[in-house]
């Protein structure tokens, strides 16, 4: 694998000046990238992965600036750039870049075609129908069926995973050398995001262009990455291809992220986690970033900063672990047989109805704007189990939670708590008692604090509106309490959501909910906008509380993987219908319904090898033939449920006989 | 490397609360708009200078020479320039002007006050209701469209021939329409906030709809109601002086800034004193409000806390 390099940083660093305080955002960063090839570059947010790469194309926010190092590439150091009319020679031209969000990125009032020819006009010299042919033919490139119609369209008639293909157009339409890609498909459902990243890499190969990933979901980089930048605090921690990051990785950060994934972990057994949050980086960092949360840190970490220690001529880590005097170190064993393996222990046995819901029905608007989000669903949530509710954005999987707590109500249908109806009018008693016994945990910890209360505050506030307390110390105590048990300390009362990271506001949210002492929670996507090295912690609480207070949860994820490891039956949904539910593992092993089957199927696992040897699997709704022949809601093996069409259905039988 | 870092090559303690604790910093929200108002020099100076004004308008009227309800009128003493004995000179009736200019000072000052206070407790609780509780939004806007659309002029003059010319009855009508604009302000800003989710989480709580506005969203509009109140002030002054110029406002006996200024207006280029005093003072007041009001809101607003 030795290539030519193309781009080469040496000691970047940037900082940034926010009101008169400067943080230190890349700390002497240096990487190389080789023609041809695809690096990910990994890392939790604020560890400046997105910072370091605007910095090759001059993208850099106004109060941004990089203040040491070299950027090589093609001869010429782009550290050194300053005018936007040097950066017009390189930016979009030899370096593009695509951006998180499709929408923000696309001229809302402008036909995408005419978005891609002013790109080809701009970069290729084409001019008018020679362009505008260039352009229809990069749509059709980029998986864009009917390209001709399309090209007169604008960006709100296409989908999310449509736009994300015009942006990619957008960015390839001007053969660059590199594509940055920021994020691409952290908006788009887990389906989509396959399909797109099987996109840019056929794109990669016709184009021989080099790619850069951005991206915290390791599964995104076992399925892309010929070489892997693992980020932290400003610092590139360890850089290697990616079977030596996965299988012999060496920083104590990337073991701990690794080990941390839902997808290795074993079911009933906590994961492993890696205790508290990044640095704060306008403070100055001495010695290893990562020493106050490493579990075995060397004394050394404290004081002095690591150098680079190569451990194969592509494989280098900045760690003291690897320095000659250092101890011993076990090398935690970690991705080496990591598979999606079936995880332990037989299904727990739950007897008890706690929800039931009966050909529920959710709708919005009238008449003509009339819009089914949910449709005719069924399901009972047994006492003390994990159920999941799967599916993809619009799905109506959050409507279904939101339903139940009644915060959307039914249009029809019913939904029972304990063998009595809660849906529709209920007598002002019943409804203290369910705000008491059933709350919900949300899934942006950003929005669902209010930024203005103390913790204090958020954390009493059901104690408050109950009147669950015998006065100010007992409601402290409670609150103390609350706050301990979600692993946060009772000092932090005091102090307001903002100064808090993402993983400890979502535990303030768990601890808001916990207050009340409910049995029942619905978990909306609870883990889905947090950092990959905390989501552990947030996944280990909510099993914890579940074993100590005997709780049950509706926990809606669009993620499988994170689903195998926490929940008891699963359901998948789609367009607002359940199409198949069954235990977890039974649902894993033999998945039935094809949508169920291309969802499992998309979803990345962070193992490189078996990334490699994967077969991707799409649904099209257009398969099922529902004229003569009507779909019912089944029970094709005891437990196992699935909507198809009696046709569908004996082809299910026969499948779950083999 | 020297030799005496290697014992450091051992294993150091490793504490789960340590690595819960990076990351933030000590933070009250109030002392930060204080640091970041105090920072803010010209507004600071203009306050202690409104301060000032406000104090010796009282301090002003003990070390008079004249007390300003034993004002006798004398036209041989007309048109005094500022002199020992007159120290902001007469005025057309040959009446001392510093006791009228600081006796006016602090009615306009006490009268916008009170206005600015009263228009926006009722702006701020009409226009939490407005904007949070949806089935009353058409009534409101319906009610705010048929006030608005009845020029203030119209409605005062209607007052003051009707109901009279007082100090209450002013305060009183001036609040009844001023609430408007501090309403529609509100309610467009409670709607930003409404259906964020951390009141959806109050509502899972089962908060009461006054605390879920008293706690989750008035806080995020301190800031803008903050700016919208330090600009009424001044423009009150200048309501009131419009009114009274119009005859419209306070009582003949009371003088208030904006009666100064209209007698001075007819002949101020040959006597500038009229003018000037009165004039310098409503300035002070705006000036001190307008950049008050801007760097206190900017204070107020937690994007600018770090």
């Amino acid at each position: 694998m030795n290539k030519e390099i193309i781009l080469s940083a040496k000691d970047v660093e940037i900082s940034f000046n926010l009101r008169g305080r400067t943080l230190k955002a890349i700390r002497k960063c240096s990487l190389d990238l080789y023609k041809g090839e695809t690096l990910a570059i990994v890392g939790e947010s604020g560890s400046g992965k997105s910072v370091f790469t605007k910095s090759f194309i001059g993208m850099l926010e106004a109060n941004g600036h990089v203040t040491g190092g070299s950027i090589m590439y093609d001869g010429v150091d782009l550290a050194q750039y300053s005018k936007e009319k040097e950066w017009m020679t390189i930016r979009g031209k030899k370096i593009a870049m695509v951006m998180q969000d499709p929408m923000t990125s696309l001229d809302p009032l402008m036909p995408v075609g005419k978005q891609i020819k002013e790109s080809i006009e701009h970069n290729q010299g084409l001019r008018g129908s020679e362009a505008k042919k260039a352009a229809i033919e990069m749509l059709k490139k980029v998986g864009i069926p009917d390209a001709e119609k399309r090209y007169s369209q604008y960006p709100h008639e296409f989908s999310g995973g449509m736009r994300q293909r015009v942006v990619i157009a957008i960015a390839v339409a001007c053969y660059p050398e590199i594509l940055i890609c920021d994020e691409p498909t952290t908006a788009l459902d887990v389906t989509i995001q396959a399909q797109i990243l099987k996109l840019i890499r056929d794109l990669q190969k016709e184009y021989n262009m080099t790619v850069v990933y951005i991206t915290h979901d390791l599964g995104v980089v076992a399925n892309v990455a010929d070489r892997v930048a693992v980020m932290y605090a400003g610092q590139i921690i360890e850089y290697g291809l990616v079977d030596e990051i996965f299988f012999d990785a060496w920083h104590p950060y990337t073991w701990e992220l690794l080990a941390s994934l839902p997808q290795y972990g074993e079911k009933g057994k906590p994961l492993p986690t890696i205790d508290g949050t990044p640095p704060n980086l306008f403070n100055e960092i001495t010695g290893d970033a990562f020493a106050p949360r490493n579990k075995r840190p060397l004394e050394i970490d404290f004081v002095e900063e690591p150098p680079y220690f190569e451990i194969s001529p592509t494989h280098k880590a900045k760690t003291w672990y690897l320095d000659p005097r250092a101890p011993k170190i076990e090398k935690p064993q970690i991705a080496k047989e990591a598979t999606m393996k079936p995880m332990g222990k037989e299904p727990a046995v739950f007897d008890e109805k706690l929800v039931e819901i009966k050909n529920l029905q959710v709708s919005f608007g009238k008449g003509r704007r009339k819009f089914v989000a949910v449709n005719n669903v069924n399901f009972d949530i047994y006492k003390g189990e994990t159920f999941s509710l799967v599916g993809e954005s619009g799905s109506g999987k959050t409507t279904i939670g939101r339903a139940i707590l009644r915060i959307n109500s039914a249009s029809s249908g019913e939904v029972l708590y304990k063998g009595q109806r809660i849906s529709g009018k209920i007598s002002k008693e019943t409804d203290r008692h369910l705000i008491k016994n059933c709350q919900m945990v949300f899934q942006d910890p950003m929005s669902s604090l209010n930024e203005r209360a103390k913790v204090d505050y958020i954390v009493s506030e059901g104690l408050i509106n109950h009147k669950l307390y015998h006065d100010e110390a007992d409601r402290k105590a409670k609150v103390d309490n609350a706050l301990r048990e979600v692993g946060l300390l009772p000092e932090f009362s005091s102090r307001f959501p903002h100064e808090f990271s993402g993983g400890q506001r979502q535990r303030i949210g768990i601890a808001r909910a916990l207050v009340m002492e409910p049995e029942f929670i619905v978990a909306d996507e609870p883990i889905s906008a947090l950092d990959v090295s905390i989501r552990a912690q947030v996944l280990n609480l909510l099993n914890d509380l579940k074993k100590k207070k005997g709780l049950t949860y509706l926990f809606i994820a669009h993620d499988l993987s994170v689903v195998r490891y926490i929940s008891d039956r699963v359901a998948v949904i789609h367009k607002g219908r359940i199409v198949e539910l069954a235990e977890t593992e039974e649902l894993f092993e033999h998945p039935l319904h094809p949508y169920t089957k291309a969802l499992l199927s998309a979803v990345p696992i962070p193992n490189p090898t078996l990334e490699r040897q994967k077969e991707l699997l799409v649904y099209d709704s257009a398969m099922h033939d529902y004229s003569s022949d009507l779909p019912v809601w089944e029970e094709i093996k005891p437990g196992h449920f699935v909507y198809g069409n009696q046709r569908e259905l004996d082809h299910y039988r026969k499948e779950l006989q083999k | 490397m020297s030799n005496d870092k290697k014992d450091l090559f051992r294993f150091a303690e490793h504490s789960i609360e340590d690595a819960e604790r990076i990351g933030f910093s000590d933070y009250s929200y109030w002392g930060s708009v204080m640091h970041n108002f105090l920072k803010k020099k010209s507004a600071v100076f203009m306050l202690i200078l409104f301060l000032f004004v406000v104090i010796f308008s009282h301090v002003a009227l003990v070390i008079a020479k004249y007390d300003y309800s034993s004002l006798r009128i004398d036209y041989d003493l007309a048109f005094q320039t500022p002199n020992a004995e007159f120290w902001f000179g007469t005025d057309n009736l040959g009446r001392d002007y510093w006791c009228q200019v600081w006796y006016a000072a602090q009615i306009s000052i006490r009268l916008s006050l009170i206005v600015v206070l009263g228009e926006s407790i009722l702006g701020v609780v009409i226009g939490c209701i407005w904007g949070y509780v949806r089935s009353l939004d058409r009534f409101f806007t319906e009610l705010y469209n048929f006030i608005s659309n009845i020029p203030t002029i119209i409605y005062m003059t209607l007052i003051a021939m009707v109901v009279g010319q007082s100090f209450t009855i002013m305060a009183v009508t001036m609040i009844s329409i001023g609430w408007l604009g501090m309403a529609r302000n509100v309610r467009n800003l409670v709607m930003i906030y409404r259906d964020r989710e951390y009141n959806l989480a109050s509502r899972c709580l089962g908060t009461p709809i006054w605390r879920v506005l008293h706690k989750n969203i008035l806080p995020h509009l301190v800031s803008a109601i903050i700016l919208r109140l330090a600009i009424s002030i001044p423009s009150t002054i200048a309501q009131e002086s419009t009114l009274s110029y119009l005859g419209l406002g306070l009582g003949i006996d009371t003088p208030s800034l904006g009666i100064l200024l209209r007698n001075a207006r007819t002949d101020f280029l040959n006597r500038p004193h009229l003018l000037f005093f009165p004039a310098v003072i409503v300035s002070i007041v705006t000036f001190t409000f307008y950049l008050v009001g801007n760097a206190f809101s900017d204070a107020a607003d937690p994007k600018n806390h770090t």
